[in-house]
């Protein structure tokens, strides 16, 4: 029973760090009050980024590309969304359709259509006291990104609410026109919001090519991004609420792979599509029986006009 | 009679409706030869020659439009009628799910589920083109119907959670694709309804429809071209005169451009919205039946080609008016069915899918648009009345992403 649960700890581990900076990204752009369906989009330009960039430069490097890469497309939606004021779902989703059919033909003209050359993995940490202990076994070995994965969310936390900078932010999301009576820009506050939120998408793409598996593989992320948006409505809209929900949902999908695995009999009774549209559903039901109070910031998916009265 | 979204300002003399149309349709038009241009530049790039890009360009026009030099050298029609049938198969499924997107829009709702919807009724034509028997021609309709019911029924939902919990409909149908394409995909298709295996191989999916059930094809048997165009034309006209043309039609689009004011005005708006949700919802279930019926015959062991979210594009790249929808998916469906042949070239065939993601990202733009062509009339004032303040139909952008609260 330990085994199985240490097991199930380590591969929720390997693979909750690319839905929780997904999630925090995701949190970050829309308490600022642009709506970011196009996190997928972006996970998938910093995932193919980083594993390209670490085939000719040292892996921590390429991962640092792919958060380029993700703040790239992300530049493209602050653009429209905070200078032009479009509309934020259009715009997320045209990055989504952009990032999707741009990267499968970047594969396939440089590398072949399943995937990038095998690159080297991120390193994995061993950590002295816990590598003996059962169960907290399955803490142990991960990259630098699980790690980082779960300290972030409570630097996100405390940046949010114990800081002036993340005050403002929220403040873009909750009422922009009383951030400008401040004399404060929400358009720069909005557009940095948006950056932060693709740099971390990026991030949370490249862990998938660098440190859950070795290459870009071309389905990825498949959906983790829209699995982030869930977690951040789950989570309604704070960082540590996301973080919960990334990690509630990475365990489902251990748990899923792991039956997969080593007890079909198990999937038999209960069918695999059931178990994938497990977090769906929770996020449904609870979003249909919380009485309109979701959390969500008031001003979230409006373009803010200065000159509009 | 003046469109009522379609801005006149008094400064300006009216315009005929041809202009107007062209004027309104022009920053979609430039989006669609921008991308256009610049995907050209990308193979150029990537290949290091720009007569590879051009000859790519062709070998998609070809693959669209028919291939003529190989028609008037051999004077077989098959080389003109089979790209002619690829195009009309995938633009088929494209109005449908773009028809699905731009209703909804109208009403102010964004439908970013007509993935799921359209993963449902395909589900269903598949099961009701297998499992029941009927007179041909009746089969299909039914299997078309039923699939329409599948996905309104499937629209039902965000509807009402918009409207009893004030669930933000992006978010209920980006969670209900999951929903939809989990059930059916890694339950349904591979488990209670997957294929009977006959014979040696095993196939994925699920049953075969019988042929009763199958749309009749149209031109001859080496086109696809089949029974699912002309409806999608079909369709897209009848949501025109749905739309613009009754007062139904009229109501919810005055829901889209201002709730309060419908509301004010007396239109049950949430008995409208419901359904415009159905109506939504129900054009992309067709879209599924569609797929089932004219090109796979079963329901695959995955859709493929992600058309729900592609609604999204035509839709929007059509305007969200029914007719500029038919237009969009016509050209899409022309440069989709192209992409094959772009392969011969070593360039991959979902390539039209990105040019046509750029499209929507540069339509997505659209006061860029606006504000450069109405700065070049400002600029010559002598030469053109100045331009209208909206002259595109104004989005019901507040409303369609009113936030999640």
């Amino acid at each position: 029973m330990i085994q199985v649960l240490e097991a199930l700890l380590f591969s929720t581990l390997e693979y909750a760090p690319a839905l929780i900076f997904a999630s925090l990204g995701a949190v970050l752009s829309e308490r600022s009050g642009v709506v970011n369906i196009g996190v997928e989009g972006m996970m998938r330009v910093g995932a193919f980024a980083a594993a390209v960039a670490a085939l000719a430069v040292p892996t921590p490097v390429g991962v640092l590309a792919g958060m380029a890469a993700g703040a790239g497309l992300a530049a493209i939606h602050a653009y429209l969304c905070v200078k032009w004021r479009s509309d934020q779902v259009v715009s997320g989703m045209a990055l989504n359709l952009v990032a999707l059919a741009g990267m499968t033909f970047l594969l396939e003209s440089l590398y072949s259509p399943t995937g990038t050359p095998s690159i080297e993995q991120l390193h994995r940490w061993t950590i002295p006291g816990l590598a003996s202990v059962p169960l907290l076994r399955g803490l142990s070995g991960h990259s630098a990104m699980t790690y980082l994965a779960l300290a972030a969310p409570f630097a996100f936390h405390l940046f949010l609410w114990r800081t002036a900078a993340g005050l403002r932010l929220r403040s873009a999301g909750e009422k922009p026109a009383a951030v400008a009576t401040m004399g404060i820009s929400v358009s720069l506050l909005r557009t940095l919001a948006v950056l932060g939120s693709g740099t971390l998408a990026g991030l949370g793409g490249a862990a998938l090519s660098t440190s859950t598996l070795e290459r870009f593989e071309h389905h990825m992320p498949a959906g983790l991004g829209f699995m982030a948006v869930a977690a951040i409505v789950f989570g309604r809209w704070t960082p540590l609420g996301a973080f919960g929900a990334a990690l509630f949902f990475a365990a489902g999908n251990a748990l899923r792979i792991g039956l997969a695995s080593s007890a079909p009999g198990v999937l038999e009774v209960i069918p695999q599509g059931f178990l994938l549209a497990l977090p769906y559903v929770l996020t449904l039901l609870l979003l249909s029986t919380r009485q309109r109070q979701s959390g969500a910031p008031a001003a979230l998916g409006t373009a803010y006009d200065p000159e509009a009265r | 009679m003046a469109e009522p979204n379609a801005t006149v300002t008094e400064a300006e003399a009216p315009r005929s409706r041809l202009a107007e149309a062209i004027w309104a349709s022009l920053p979609s038009a430039l989006s669609v030869g921008l991308s256009l241009l610049i995907c050209l530049l990308m193979i150029a790039v990537t290949k290091g020659s720009l007569s590879l890009a051009g000859n790519a360009y062709l070998e998609m026009l070809r693959g669209g439009l028919g291939d003529w030099d190989a028609f008037s050298e051999t004077g077989s029609w098959t080389q003109l009628t089979r790209p002619w049938g690829e195009a009309a198969t995938k633009a088929a499924i494209l109005t449908f799910t773009g028809l699905s997107v731009a209703v909804a829009y109208r009403a102010g709702l964004f439908n970013i589920g007509a993935q799921g919807q359209m993963t449902v009724g395909a589900i269903t034509a598949a099961v009701l083109g297998a499992k029941m028997s009927l007179p041909p021609g009746l089969h299909a309709a039914v299997c078309v119907a039923g699939a329409a019911a599948a996905g309104g029924a499937y629209a039902v939902l965000p509807a009402v959670l918009k409207l009893r919990r004030g669930v933000h409909e992006v978010i209920s149908t980006i969670m209900l694709n999951w929903i939809a394409v989990s059930l059916v995909e890694n339950w349904l298709v591979v488990g209670p309804l997957r294929a009977t295996a006959t014979g040696v191989n095993s196939i994925s999916g699920t049953d075969q429809i019988l042929p009763t059930a199958v749309l009749p094809r149209l031109l001859s048997d080496s086109s696809r071209m089949h029974a699912g165009f002309p409806l999608a034309l079909l369709a897209a006209f009848a949501t025109w005169v749905w739309l613009f043309r009754t007062r139904l039609g009229f109501e919810t689009r005055a829901m889209g451009q201002n709730a309060e004011a419908a509301r004010a005005a007396g239109i049950p708006s949430a008995r409208r919205a419901v359904q415009a949700m159905v109506l939504a919802g129900a054009l992309a279930g067709v879209a599924g039946s569609i797929l089932v019926q004219g090109t796979e015959m079963r329901f695959p062991a995955t859709l493929g080609a992600p058309y729900g979210f592609d609604g999204i594009a035509i839709a929007l790249i059509g305007e969200t008016h029914p007719l500029g929808v038919g237009a969009s998916a016509l050209l899409f469906g022309i440069l989709r069915a192209g992409g094959t042949r772009m392969q011969l070239l070593g360039v991959h065939k979902s390539f039209p899918e990105l040019i046509q993601g750029l499209a929507l990202l540069f339509v997505a733009g659209r006061l860029i648009w606006q504000w450069a062509l109405t700065r070049r009339q400002k600029r010559a004032p002598a030469a053109a009345p100045p331009a209208p303040a909206a002259p595109a139909p104004p989005a019901p952008t507040a409303a369609a992403a009113g936030g999640g609260a």
